[in-house]
């Protein structure tokens, strides 16, 4: 487990980080997410060691954070970078050797990672002359050749195509399986939605929310569900009138509709079962959770008046 | 303090070595790295080789005005002179203007001044309107010694000629240009080691700026922060600056290993025949005699560049001292070089602060001159001593030739500079720690402050 605490920041007079103490704990995908400038790079900067806080500490499976512990985590920043006049594989044994791999053991371990990602042939290429998505996965296997106990993926997503991006999520899936700690920073609230466990929002310097995805999603449902039936849509609404407003309302197959309706009161799931089935056909209830976008957004609203 | 920490902690060093071995790996793949190892000193050969030839060139018949007031050579020279040189004997008092500008003179060549002092302090100055060729100077040296022996034996000693070689000091002849009497620029081997303190210059300067290139290309390049998740910033400096000597000790290498294969090249099989005993014509010479001059061709004595070259510079104590030097010298201006690539914002920042080293380069390249010219002026004791033009001042010092107290005083100087570099090299840390993760910024001088506080 990473536990950060107090970490505060300044360069020259801007205040990067202030006071951020969150755990992030161990065997899940750990997402650091905020609006650009929020302060997510200099925090994973603390982490790996690149930069030291001015104040607070960061301490990993309960002792002060160290060089040893870094050299067991991989980093994959969001600034890509790598020599591009180098050859693919002697690249990868050169970053391999600082993680402290010998020679030999990071030339295998490259070589097996090119064979997982079908580009062995790139092998004797030159970083510049591959494309950038090509150059990203090199970069990606850069960060994971030495078997890291934590991966830090800053923006791991940006650059790729959507074929990568499946290959990374799924590489993500298995370390997270094999009990591994990914953190993940992004701005990107899609790919948060679908692979974290939790977050940690950050804003201007600030940690203004931390919980796992499903309470944050649940924390700021606005009581809308989404409503598949089969039926006469005169019926539908008499059935919902008291209780329930209807936001939007389609047909989607013959005599197959579908509708998002909002709650007024305290209504629950059952409520909306017991309104309608007497009524009609249903296929599907499903309570509907905001996105990670729209908490993001509300999350960062309610702050800013909060502040004001 | 912080270099002995550094090089305590093993792990550091290991990622220092290793960040330096893709550093010189890095140059030894350029192709015009490779290129270079061969062609610099092959053009650097060229150069002597043209220097040797010049030295080849000249009159080929003179006529020698032996001026001798005091009759010391009774009109007498050896028993077969040479056929191309031609001998007159004047008994009286010459000035050298007289004999540079009267017409009565115009038909000599060359003017060897005789007198009773010649047999003391050994010294005759022959004075030249046009450089005479080596063949005839050899040939001028070699008679006018033998009849300078033949006078010492006779007014001296009871020795036969044989016992007097035996025990004679070398006659020294001193030719000069009769519009250059004074001969400004006999200081030649000094000058070797000025250009040998050039050459180190010159690699500090494409090597030093390499360090700046490299650090600006990594922060252009984003790798910077690749590897400072594994590896501390010192480290990468270290790395860096170890990588970049590597790489300029094998051209060095490499250039003192084919300049030295040139050199013996010249030595055994290009001169060895133009320059042979065959041109002294019938001139006796002891063993004793040739031994004096060099080990087996006393002809090349006459080619100053040839004696230069082959004899005069003592190479066995040259080269170590170079090599120290350049340690030296590389380890102070590294820092800089660092410094310089750590705090660019961009690479045309790199370029215009790289201006205050060429200016150092400049003083270096200065302080080289004066201490060729005046090797003993307080100003050229204070070269030896100031870290960035140290390294310069004792090559021309150390190739002229140091006694042993001014020697243990370079090494003094070197010492210095190695303290002053590993002191600015805690600093270059401290900048280059904080600005290689900064790129696209826009240098102050307060933001430089502050790098070196935080």
């Amino acid at each position: 487990m990473i536990e950060i605490h107090d970490i505060t920041k300044v360069f020259q007079e801007k205040i990067a980080l202030e006071k951020v103490t969150f755990d992030i704990p161990k065997g899940m995908v750990f997402g650091i997410i905020g609006p650009n400038g929020a302060g997510k790079t200099t925090l994973i900067r603390i982490l790996n060691q690149i930069l030291i806080p001015n104040d607070g500490f960061v301490k990993y499976n309960g002792t002060l954070l160290n060089e040893a512990h870094v050299r067991s985590f991989g980093y994959l920043p969001e600034e890509r970078g790598l020599y591009r006049e180098m050859r693919v594989m002697d690249q990868l044994v050169f970053l391999g050797e600082l993680r402290g791999l010998s020679r030999k053991e990071a030339g295998d371990k490259a070589m097996k990672w090119l064979q997982k990602f079908e580009v062995q042939d790139w092998a004797k290429k030159r970083i510049d002359s591959l494309s950038k998505g090509m150059a990203q996965k090199i970069q990606f296997i850069s960060s994971v050749l030495h078997d890291p106990e934590v991966i830090i993926l800053d923006e791991p997503l940006s650059g790729f195509d959507p074929l990568n991006i499946n290959l990374i999520l799924n590489e993500i899936e298995a370390f997270k399986n094999a009990g591994k700690s990914v953190i993940f920073s992004t701005h990107n609230m899609d790919s948060v939605d679908s692979i974290c466990d939790e977050v940690a929002l950050i804003h201007a310097g600030k940690l203004i929310a931390k919980d796992r995805v499903a309470n944050l999603r649940s924390q700021h449902k606005n009581g809308d569900f989404k409503i598949r039936f089969r039926g006469n849509v005169i019926a539908f609404a008499n059935a919902l009138w008291t209780s329930f407003e209807i936001v939007e309302s389609k047909e989607i197959g013959d005599d197959l509709r579908e509708a998002v309706i909002r709650r007024r009161g305290n209504e629950t799931f059952n409520d909306v079962y017991n309104q309608l089935s007497s009524a009609l056909e249903l296929t599907l209830i499903e309570e509907k959770l905001p996105g990670m976008q729209d908490v993001f957004v509300k999350v960062i609203q309610e702050h800013n008046q909060h502040e004001e | 303090m912080y270099l002995l920490k550094l090089f305590k902690n093993t792990t550091n060093m290991k990622n220092s070595l290793i960040i330096a071995r893709r550093e010189f790996m890095e140059r030894w793949n350029n192709r015009s790295f490779r290129f270079m190892l061969f062609l610099g000193p092959l053009l650097l050969l060229a150069v002597i080789y043209l220097l040797i030839i010049a030295g080849n060139q000249g009159k080929s018949n003179l006529n020698v005005l032996i001026v001798d007031p005091t009759g010391l050579f009774e009109e007498k020279i050896v028993s077969n002179p040479s056929e191309s040189i031609t001998y007159y004997f004047y008994q009286d008092y010459v000035e050298l203007e007289a004999f540079r500008d009267e017409k009565k003179f115009r038909t000599y060549d060359a003017m060897i001044e005789i007198n009773e002092k010649v047999l003391i302090n050994k010294k005759v100055f022959l004075f030249y309107r046009e450089t005479p060729n080596v063949q005839l100077k050899m040939k001028l040296k070699f008679e006018v010694e033998r009849r300078v022996e033949e006078v010492m034996i006779e007014q001296f000693t009871n020795l036969g000629i044989e016992d007097f070689r035996k025990i004679k000091q070398p006659l020294n002849v001193d030719f000069r240009d009769v519009n250059d009497p004074l001969n400004q620029s006999e200081n030649e081997i000094a000058w070797v080691g000025y250009s040998l303190g050039y050459l180190m210059i010159f690699f500090l300067g494409i090597f030093g700026t390499n360090i700046t290139r490299s650090i600006n290309r990594e922060k252009a390049n984003r790798v910077s922060e690749v590897i400072l998740a594994s590896a501390k910033a010192h480290e990468l400096m270290l790395g860096k600056i170890l990588g970049i000597l590597w790489a300029s000790l094998l051209q060095l290498f490499f250039w003192i290993f084919i300049i030295a294969l040139g050199l013996w090249v010249f030595e055994y099989f290009i001169f060895s025949e133009t320059l042979g005993l065959g041109h002294l014509e019938g001139v006796q010479v002891s063993d004793q005699g040739l031994s004096q001059f060099g080990q087996s061709n006393p002809m090349m004595n006459y080619n100053t560049q040839m004696d230069l070259f082959f004899h005069r510079i003592n190479y066995a104590f040259l080269i170590p001292n170079f090599m120290l030097f350049f340690l030296g010298t590389y380890w102070v201006y590294s820092s800089f070089f660092t410094v310089i690539g750590a705090m660019s914002g961009d690479e045309s920042d790199g370029q215009q602060f790289v201006i205050p080293i060429w200016i150092l380069f400049g003083i270096s390249i200065f302080a080289g001159y004066n201490a060729v010219q005046y090797p003993d002026a307080a100003l050229t004791q204070f070269f030896t001593f100031f870290p960035w033009t140290a390294g310069m001042v004792a090559m021309v010092k150390i190739t002229a030739g140091v006694t042993v107290v001014s020697y243990l005083f370079l090494l003094l100087s070197w010492l210095i500079m190695v303290l002053v570099g590993a002191v600015l090299l805690y600093f270059a840390g401290r900048i280059f720690k904080n600005g290689i993760l900064s790129f696209g910024h826009k240098l102050t001088f307060k933001l430089l402050l502050k790098w070196l506080k935080i």
